[in-house]
C-alpha cells in the first residue's frame, strides 16, 4: 500500500487512539489514588462539551494560532506514516509545540505567559534529543522514512537502547507529566492555575485536547520505530511505557524548570549523544 | 550589453554615484540621487541574468583590454594611507601596523617579480554563484540604501546631538556595494584582494559613523580583526605566487588541493572566517549593532559577512576531506552552537539578530569546510534565504527602533496592536528565517543527512551539536515571536505612531518582505537551474537531485512562511472577537493590560521573557566559544602548514 494511505489513517485514527489513551490514563490514575475513575469516553465528552461553549480570547490571534497548532500536530503525523524523511517530520513537530507556545504567549496574561516560556523550556529541553534520535535511527537502518525503518532487519530497540532510554525520559516531558510538567497543571490550587492554557476557553481549548491526542499518537507511532520488527510490538511498548509514565505521573512532585532543562539535557548528552558516538566509531 | 561592460558598470557606477552623494550638501537632492542610483544599480544587476545565458562561467578582462597594471599596488598604497592616517589620528596603532604588513608582502612580491603577469582576458570569472551574489548585493543593497534615507532623517532627530554627516554616509555605502560587486566577479587573486579591502575599510567607516569613542572602539575592533584575515590573503597570495595557475581564483577550485596548495588555501580560509566573523572573531559584528541599522542591515544581509562564506564557498572543493577543511567546518559548527547558546540570553533585539547570523554563517562555513555537493548547495541556499531574510528583518528593527526609542526585545510588548503593518513584516522575516525552508529549516535537515554520511566521530560530534544548536534557536527566535504577536488595547497616541513611519521604509520593507515569499515560492526552480549546477559543476559530481521535495511539499513550506503573517494581519483588520479579560486571580484586569491592585491602586502587567538565568551565563559562553573556536582555528592553521 502507499505510504500516503497510512498518513490519511494517522489523520482519521490518531485523535480516537490519543482520545482513548487520555481516558485509560484517567481510569489508571484514578485506581492508583483509590477512586473510581471516569468512564474511558470521558475525555470525547469533554471536549463535545468544549466545542458548545463560548470561546473568549484575549488576542485575536489566538485562535488562529491553536488551529495552526492542531493542524501541524496532526500533519506531523501524516507527514511520519506517509512516507517524509524522518528529521524534517522533527521539525515539523517542534514548529507544531512552538504554535501552542505562541498562542499562550500572546495572550500576555501573568499565568498563560508564564506557562508560555516554559513551555518554550520545555521546548528547548527535548528537541535536541528528537533530532538526535531520528538521525540515529536513519544511520542505524540506513533508511530515511517511517516504511524504511520497519522494512529494516535491524532491531532499533537493541542497536541504540541508550537512544531509547532516553526516549522514556523525554515522552514524560513531552506529555507533561509530572515531575516535568512545569508549562501546565491539572489542579487549581497550585502555583500556575492552569500554566499555558489559563487564557483558553471553550473551542480553543478543545483545539488543545485534540493537538495533545495527536501528539500521543505520535509518540506511540515513535515507540513503534524502536519495536520496528513488528507495530504490535511496539504498541505494546508504548502501553508499558505509558503506565509506568503514569505511576511516576502520580509519585513525584513538580522540578524547578533550570532542573527541567539540565536533567534533561545531561541524560540527553550521556545516553543518547554518547550511543550516537559510539554508533558513528564503531560503526554498525 | 556585454558581462564584461555590465560588471565594469557595476563596479564604476556606486563609486561615481557615491562621490556625487558625498559633494551634495542638500538632503532631498541627494535623496533623489539615491533613489535614481538604485534604481540603475539594480537593473544593471538584473541585466546579468540574460548576459549570462545558460553559460557554466564566462572570463573576461576589463573593456578595452585595459589592463590593471600598476593600478592595484597604487590603490592598495592608497587604501594602507588611509588606514595609517585614521590609526594616527585616533591613536590606535595596531591597525597601522597590521596594514602596513600587509602592504608590505603584497609590494615585496611586486618589487621582487616574483608576481605573476595577470592575464588580461581572465581577470575576472562570473559563474552561477557570481550570479547569485551579484543579484543579492545588486537588488538587497540598494533597498537598503533607499531605506536609509527614511531611517537616517528619523536617527537625526532622535539624536540632534550628533552631528549629521549623511552625505559620507550615503557615499560609503555604495562604494561598498562597489567592492563586494568587484569581490564576487575577481578571479585575479591580487585584484580580489584590493576588492577585500576595499570593503573591510568600508564596514570600517560605516561602523564608527558616528564618531563617539564607543563606535570608534568597535570601528577599530572591526578593522583590525578583518585587517588580521588581510594579512592571510595576501600571505597566501605570496605562497601562490610559486604555483602554476597565474594567481587565479578558479584554479583554487578545481577538486581537493594537494599538500603544496593547502598552506595558501588554510590562509585563505583564515581570511573567510574573519570577514563572516567566526569565532574567535564574532566580537566586531556584534560591536557593529552600535551603528545605525542601515549599516547591520547592510552588513548581515548583502555584503561583507557574505564575502567571507562566499570564498569559503569557493574553495569547499579544494577543502573537502583535509584536516583544513574540517578545522574550518568546526570553527563554524560551533561557533552556530555557541551564538545560539548567547543569543538564549541577549534582550537587546539587534544582537540576538546578530548571533543569529552568526549561528547562520557558522552553519554555512561547516557546511563549505566538509566540501560535498550538498552541502555547498545548502550553504548557498542558506547565503540566500539568510540575505533576504535578515535585510528585511534589520530594516524592520531599524524603523520600530525609530518609532519607540528602544532596542530592547522586552519592550517589543504588544507590537502587533502598536504597529501592526510593521509588525507583519517582522513576522515574514522571522518566518523566513526559521520557520520556512531555508530559513534555516531544510538548510538543517539537509546539513543532518549529509552529517550521516560522514564518517567515524567528527560526523556524530557534528550531528550532536546541530541537535542542540538548532533547538536554541527555537528558544531565542519563540521569545521574540510572544512579543511580537502580543497584544493590549492601545490609547490613540499609540495607534498614530506607525503612520510617522516614512514612505522610503515601507516602498523597500513591503517589497523585501514579498521577496523572501519570493524566494520560498520559488525554491524549485532556483535551485534545478541555479544552484544544483552550480554545485555538480564546482565538484565534477554525478547529477543528483538536491531538493528532495515534492512542489506539494514547497506549497505547505510556502504556507508555513506566510502563516504567521497572514495570521496577524488579518487579526488587525478584523479585529471583532469575543474578547475576555485575563485571569488576575480575582483581580479586575482591562484589555490595556491593567489590573486592579491593593487598596483600589492599579498596577499595569509587565512580562519579561526567560533568559536562561541561572542555566547558562552568556558572556562566559561567549568567551568559552571564543576560546574553543580560536584553538580549532590554530590547528587548522597548523594542518594547513602541514599540508593536511
Amino acid at each position: 500500500m502507499h505510504p500516503i494511505f497510512f498518513g490519511l489513517l494517522f489523520l482519521a485514527l490518531a485523535p480516537v487512539f490519543g482520545g482513548l489513551v487520555a481516558g485509560a490514563d484517567r481510569i489508571v490514575t484514578a485506581r492508583m489514588q483509590s477512586r473510581v475513575g471516569p468512564p474511558l469516553l470521558q475525555p470525547f465528552y469533554d471536549a463535545g462539551k468544549l466545542f458548545s461553549k463560548t470561546s473568549r480570547q484575549i488576542n485575536p490571534v489566538q485562535e488562529p494560532l491553536l488551529l495552526g497548532h492542531v493542524t501541524m500536530m496532526a500533519v506531523t503525523g501524516a507527514m511520519l506514516l506517509g512516507g517524509t524523511d524522518l528529521i524534517l517530520t522533527t521539525f515539523v513537530f517542534a514548529l507544531a509545540a512552538l504554535l501552542l507556545v505562541l498562542a499562550a504567549g500572546s495572550a500576555s496574561s501573568p499565568y498563560s505567559f508564564t506557562g508560555a516560556e516554559r513551555e518554550l523550556i520545555v521546548l528547548l529541553a527535548v528537541e535536541p534529543f528528537f533530532i538526535l534520535m531520528m538521525a540515529a535511527i536513519c544511520k542505524v537502518t540506513d533508511a530515511s522514512t517511517y516504511g524504511g525503518v520497519l522494512a529494516s532487519p535491524k532491531l532499533v530497540a537493541l542497536e541504540i537502547p541508550g537512544v531509547l532510554l532516553t526516549f522514556l525520559l523525554v515522552a514524560v516531558v513531552k506529555l507533561r507529566k509530572s515531575p516535568f510538567d512545569i508549562s501546565t497543571s491539572h489542579h487549581p490550587h497550585q502555583e500556575l492555575v492552569k500554566g499555558l492554557t489559563t487564557d483558553m476557553s471553550g473551542r480553543l481549548l478543545a483545539y488543545v485536547e485534540i493537538a495533545h491526542w495527536y501528539e500521543t499518537a505520535l509518540l506511540a507511532a515513535f515507540t513503534v520505530l524502536f519495536f520496528n520488527w513488528n507495530v504490535g510490538l511496539g504498541l505494546v511498548a508504548f502501553a508499558i511505557g505509558y503506565l509506568a509514565e503514569v505511576l511516576v505521573d502520580n509519585s513525584t512532585s513538580r522540578i524547578k524548570w533550570q532542573l527541567l532543562l539540565r536533567f534533561t539535557w545531561t541524560v540527553t548528552l550521556l545516553f543518547c549523544a554518547g550511543n550516537v558516538l559510539a554508533l558513528f566509531v564503531l560503526g554498525v | 550589453m556585454t558581462l564584461s561592460n555590465l560588471c565594469a558598470a557595476l563596479i564604476a557606477l556606486p563609486i561615481a554615484l557615491g562621490a556625487i552623494a558625498f559633494l551634495i550638501d542638500r538632503t532631498a537632492l541627494r535623496s533623489a540621487l539615491v533613489v535614481t542610483g538604485s534604481v540603475i544599480v539594480a537593473a544593471l544587476s538584473i541585466a546579468t541574468i540574460p548576459a549570462f545565458g545558460g553559460a557554466d562561467s564566462a572570463f573576461f578582462g576589463l573593456p578595452g583590454e585595459l589592463e590593471p597594471g600598476a593600478a592595484l599596488p597604487a590603490i592598495e598604497i592608497a587604501l594602507t594611507g588611509l588606514v595609517v592616517v585614521f590609526g594616527l589620528y585616533y591613536r590606535r596603532f595596531l591597525a597601522p601596523v597590521l596594514a602596513l604588513t600587509q602592504l608590505s608582502i603584497s609590494l615585496y612580491l611586486e618589487l621582487s617579480g616574483r608576481l605573476p603577469e595577470a592575464d588580461p582576458g581572465r581577470l575576472f570569472w562570473f559563474d552561477r554563484l557570481s550570479l547569485v551574489m551579484v543579484l543579492i548585493v545588486g537588488i538587497i543593497g540598494p533597498l537598503i540604501c533607499v531605506n536609509a534615507i527614511g531611517y537616517m532623517r528619523s536617527y537625526h532627530r532622535a539624536s540632534p546631538m550628533l552631528r549629521g554627516r549623511r552625505n559620507v554616509f550615503f557615499a560609503i555605502l555604495f562604494v561598498f556595494l562597489s567592492g563586494m560587486f568587484g569581490l564576487v566577479v575577481s578571479n585575479y587573486l591580487p585584484l580580489l584582494l584590493v576588492f577585500w579591502e576595499i570593503t573591510t575599510l568600508c564596514s570600517f567607516l560605516l561602523i564608527g559613523y558616528t564618531r563617539t569613542d564607543e563606535t570608534i572602539g568597535y570601528a577599530f575592533r572591526a578593522l583590525n580583526m578583518n585587517l588580521v584575515g588581510g594579512i592571510g590573503f595576501a600571505a597566501a597570495i605570496a605562497l601562490l605566487a610559486d604555483q602554476p595557475g597565474g594567481l587565479q581564483l578558479v584554479e583554487l577550485t578545481r577538486g581537493p588541493a594537494g599538500a603544496a596548495l593547502l598552506p595558501a588555501i588554510a590562509l585563505l580560509a583564515l581570511a573567510g572566517i574573519t570577514k563572516s566573523a567566526q569565532m574567535p572573531f564574532s566580537s566586531w559584528l556584534i560591536g557593529a549593532m552600535y551603528a545605525p541599522s542601515p549599516t547591520s542591515a547592510l552588513l548581515h544581509s548583502s555584503t561583507m559577512v557574505k564575502a567571507g562564506v562566499f570564498l569559503l564557498l569557493r574553495l569547499s572543493p579544494a577543502m573537502a576531506g583535509s584536516l583544513v577543511g574540517y578545522g574550518v567546518a568546526f570553527v563554524g559548527m560551533l561557533t552556530f552552537l555557541f551564538v545560539s547558546i548567547v543569543a538564549g540570553t541577549e534582550s537587546n533585539t539587534k544582537k540576538v539578530l546578530a548571533y543569529s547570523t552568526l549561528g547562520s554563517l557558522g552553519l554555512i562555513v561547516g557546511c563549505a569546510g566538509i566540501g560535498t555537493p550538498e552541502l555547498a548547495w545548502v550553504g548557498v541556499m542558506l547565503i540566500i534565504f539568510h540575505a533576504t531574510a535578515k535585510g528585511l528583518l534589520f530594516m524592520v528593527v531599524g524603523t520600530i527602533e525609530n518609532r519607540l526609542y528602544t532596542k530592547n526585545m522586552e519592550n517589543f510588548d504588544a507590537l502587533l496592536s502598536l504597529m501592526p503593518r510593521v509588525s507583519t513584516l517582522a513576522l515574514v522575516g522571522i518566518a523566513g528565517m526559521f520557520i520556512a525552508p531555508f530559513g534555516v529549516v531544510i538548510a538543517k535537515w539537509s546539513a543532518i543527512r549529509a552529517f550521516i554520511d560522514v564518517p567515524g566521530a567528527p560526523g556524530a560530534v557534528l550531528i550532536v551539536i546541530m541537535a542542540f544548536g538548532s533547538s536554541l534557536t527555537i528558544f531565542y527566535w519563540g521569545k521574540l515571536l510572544i512579543k511580537v504577536l502580543s497584544a493590549r488595547r492601545q490609547t490613540d497616541y499609540e495607534r498614530s505612531i506607525e503612520r510617522r513611519v516614512s514612505r522610503y521604509e515601507w516602498l523597500t520593507e513591503a517589497p523585501l518582505a514579498l521577496g523572501v515569499l519570493a524566494v520560498t515560492a520559488f525554491v524549485g526552480p532556483i535551485s534545478d537551474n541555479v544552484i544544483g549546477p552550480w554545485a555538480l559543476g564546482s565538484f565534477s559530481a554525478e547529477p543528483r537531485d538536491f531538493l528532495h521535495m515534492a512542489p506539494a511539499m514547497v506549497l505547505f513550506m510556502l504556507g508555513a512562511v506566510m502563516f504567521l503573517p497572514a495570521v496577524a494581519y488579518w487579526s488587525w483588520r478584523h479585529p471583532a472577537y469575543d474578547h475576555a479579560d485575563f485571569y488576575a486571580s480575582g483581580r479586575s484586569a482591562t484589555p490595556a493590560h491593567v489590573m486592579g491592585a491593593a487598596l483600589g491602586g492599579i498596577r499595569r502587567v509587565t512580562l519579561r521573557n526567560y533568559y536562561m538565568n541561572g542555566v547558562v551565563n552568556g558572556a562566559l559562553a561567549f568567551r568559552a566559544g571564543t576560546a574553543t573556536c580560536g584553538l580549532v582555528l590554530v590547528a587548522m592553521l597548523a594542518a594547513g602548514a602541514m599540508g593536511l
